[in-house]
């Protein structure tokens, strides 16, 4: 795909997660947000190498991922809201999007505890000797769990097709890495007989994509598990929509490094070309989630069994 | 005539056979033991995708069950002790018993998990206990405690094939020896059961301490006539079936193989004392002492509610004082079979 049409895509997420920003302090949003700020260009160059049938797990910073997976905007901004059209009817919110009919499987607020769902469900295509990959998405600090380990084993030991797609963000929390990892996760990759491949810039667009469509194409057909690390950088704080520079943990010049790079704060031109456009989307997304009904006690008990 | 055992191994057959998306796995389900023979051969039948061992990652294999059932097979995950399921919280609580609800109907994730209670000789501290109630307090998980062979073959043909929700299953290790004549179908096999009919005295119980209530039904002078429930769901017990029950009778016995606080005796009773009926006497709960499970036999013994204690109970309730001066079941009577078992574990 061409660099004109991922930057769209990625700045459309940055677009829509600003208008987040700027709505936030309404309460229209009922839950916390954690967002994809800083790290939406490897997220649209890699996903848009997988098919319709190939299924995603992910974490509670998922707007990326949603979007990209071509998760629908208007049923993402009413779910948001909490109302009835929602994707999950409210019940979900921003940590649990999901998108079923596009592969999105699932968010879970939990770190880690998707790298076993994804797994599971590698193992089902699997079995059922289909075509299609998984790709489980997290932060390095979900690497921490113990079950990174476990499903790299067992994701090993069965070939299963399936890509672990590490954000290297530097942070958890608000912990950096130095204070929490005394590994390298290519190393872990190796300890398991898993393919492994760094990306050192997440802003590289066209060369993220390229290269990682051979990655998916292996993936696919020699089943073979691979893992895929992409250094990026978050440029909010962990939940919310402020920056926390002042807090101690980060440096701001950290940030200044990676805006400096950053296409969609530097590449001006393609920004005004295509911001109109996406603000209209946006514009009618948080319109239609704004004219839905509230779920009500109704739907409760709904869906427990 | 059938025992629970062979039942266990027809049901798991009849899963392969029936349910073509489906796959039993965990640790040990293809080695010489292969769940104390509920599973033995089924790999060389079903071939080693449908069939096979994990490493010891209880969490993420757990994790694995729910990718497979969203992926559209359905998982029978097997735990040879149901301690092991405390590593596979965090799925079970977290993920699993959530996926339907946090979605809003958008996924399904039937399973069937299978744990063993290893109650027996010296099983102690980790390898004995019966967490039914941990479960039973998570809306979106269904815990059964089948008590028969009937009950799991109809329990187990029924979740596989017909029900969405994710099953887990505490089967009791002493149950797998017993042998069961009735084996009949049954309708609705995730509802709570009238086992017999009776007049005087409630027995409410779960898992084998419904074969208990039996043997004390048995034991007790004829004159004395109790009404045997078996919970069989725990997460979702028949309100009607025990009120029914307790309005005609007003005594009432609540026999579990777990925990008495904050458990099935406890939840049983908060069914009783939120209706408006006036006991003859106090509810009776058996089930373990409030202590970790003891390996050295002596104790071990205190430590389990016994066919003794149960009889006790009954006399007390009935005649309604404490010395009914009763004969109870000499220790030979208790249980050969608690007292006698020697493995495999």
């Amino acid at each position: 795909m061409s660099y004109e049409e991922l930057f769209y895509r990625a700045l459309r997420i940055r677009l829509i997660e600003e208008a987040i920003i700027e709505i936030y302090p309404s309460d229209k949003i009922q839950s916390p947000v954690h967002l994809s700020i800083g790290q939406e260009h490897h997220i649209v160059s890699f996903i848009e190498n997988l098919k319709l049938e190939d299924k995603i797990f992910t974490t509670y910073r998922n707007h990326g991922v949603y979007l990209a997976k071509d998760g629908d905007l208007k049923l993402m901004f009413a779910e948001l809201y909490g109302k009835i059209d929602g994707i999950s009817k409210g019940k979900a919110g921003s940590m649990h999007l999901t998108y079923p009919k596009t592969g999105v499987m699932g968010s879970s607020a939990i770190v880690g505890a998707i790298y076993s769902h994804a797994t599971g469900f590698a193992l089902s295509q699997k079995i059922k000797k289909e075509d299609s990959i998984t790709v489980a998405i997290t932060g390095e600090g979900a690497t921490e769990e113990g079950t990174f380990c476990e499903c790299l084993n067992f994701a090993s030991l069965k070939s299963l097709p399936i890509i672990f797609l590490i954000e290297n963000n530097g942070l958890a929390i608000n912990i950096p890495l130095y204070k929490r990892e005394n590994y390298k996760i290519k190393n872990l990759a190796e300890a398991f007989n898993l393919d492994y491949f760094h990306f050192a810039n997440g802003f590289e667009f066209e060369n993220i994509n390229r290269e990682t469509d051979k990655i998916v194409q292996s993936v696919r057909e020699n089943q073979k598990p691979t893992i895929i690390e992409i250094d990026t950088y978050r440029y909010k704080e962990h939940v919310g929509i402020g920056e926390d520079y002042d807090k101690g943990y980060r440096d701001i010049s950290e940030l200044k490094k990676w805006q400096d790079i950053d296409p969609l704060i530097q590449d001006r031109k393609l920004i005004e070309k295509f911001t109109p456009k996406i603000e209209k989307e946006i514009e009618e997304a948080m319109e239609f989630a704004e004219n839905s009904p509230f779920a009500t006690r109704e739907e409760l008990l709904k869906d427990v069994l | 005539m059938m025992t629970y055992r062979e039942a266990i191994k027809k049901s798991m057959d009849l899963i392969l056979k029936e349910v073509p998306d489906s796959a039993i796995y965990g640790l040990g389900v293809t080695d010489h033991i292969g769940i104390f023979d509920t599973t033995k051969d089924l790999e060389q039948k079903y071939g080693k995708d449908r069939v096979f061992e994990t490493p010891i990652s209880e969490d993420s294999m757990t994790g694995v069950a729910l990718g497979l059932s969203l992926g559209g097979i359905y998982p029978v995950h097997i735990h040879i002790r149901a301690d092991f399921l405390l590593l596979a919280m965090n799925q079970l609580i977290n993920s699993i018993a959530k996926y339907r609800y946090m979605y809003g109907g958008l996924y399904e994730a039937p399973m069937l998990i299978r744990a063993v209670i290893g109650r027996s000789w010296g099983q102690g501290a980790q390898h004995s206990q019966s967490l039914q109630s941990l479960f039973a307090h998570i809306p979106g998980l269904t815990v059964i405690m089948p008590s028969s062979a009937k009950s799991i073959l109809n329990s187990y043909e029924y979740v596989a094939k017909h029900y969405k929700n994710p099953v887990i299953s505490f089967e009791h290790r002493l149950l797998y020896d017993y042998q069961f004549e009735n084996l009949e179908k049954e309708e609705n096999p995730l509802s709570s059961k009238l086992l017999k009919e009776g007049s005087d005295i409630t027995v409410i119980a779960t898992s084998i301490m419904n074969e208990e209530a039996i043997k004390a039904s048995n034991f007790i002078d004829k004159n004395i006539s109790l009404e045997i429930i078996d919970i069989h769901n725990i997460t979702d017990m028949d309100r009607e079936l025990i009120l029914k029950s307790v309005r005609k009778t007003k005594k009432v016995i609540v026999l579990d193989t777990s925990w008495v606080s904050f458990g099935v005796c406890a939840e049983v009773s908060r069914i009783i004392l939120e209706e408006n009926i006036h006991l003859k006497m106090p509810i009776v709960n058996l089930g373990m002492e409030k202590a970790t499970c003891p390996t050295a036999k002596l104790l071990e013994n205190e430590f389990y509610t016994d066919l003794k204690d149960i009889v006790d109970s009954i006399y007390k309730l009935y005649y309604e004082k404490e010395n009914h001066n009763k004969t109870l079941p000499s220790d030979e009577e208790v249980s050969y079979l608690h007292k006698h078992f020697r493995g495999p574990f």
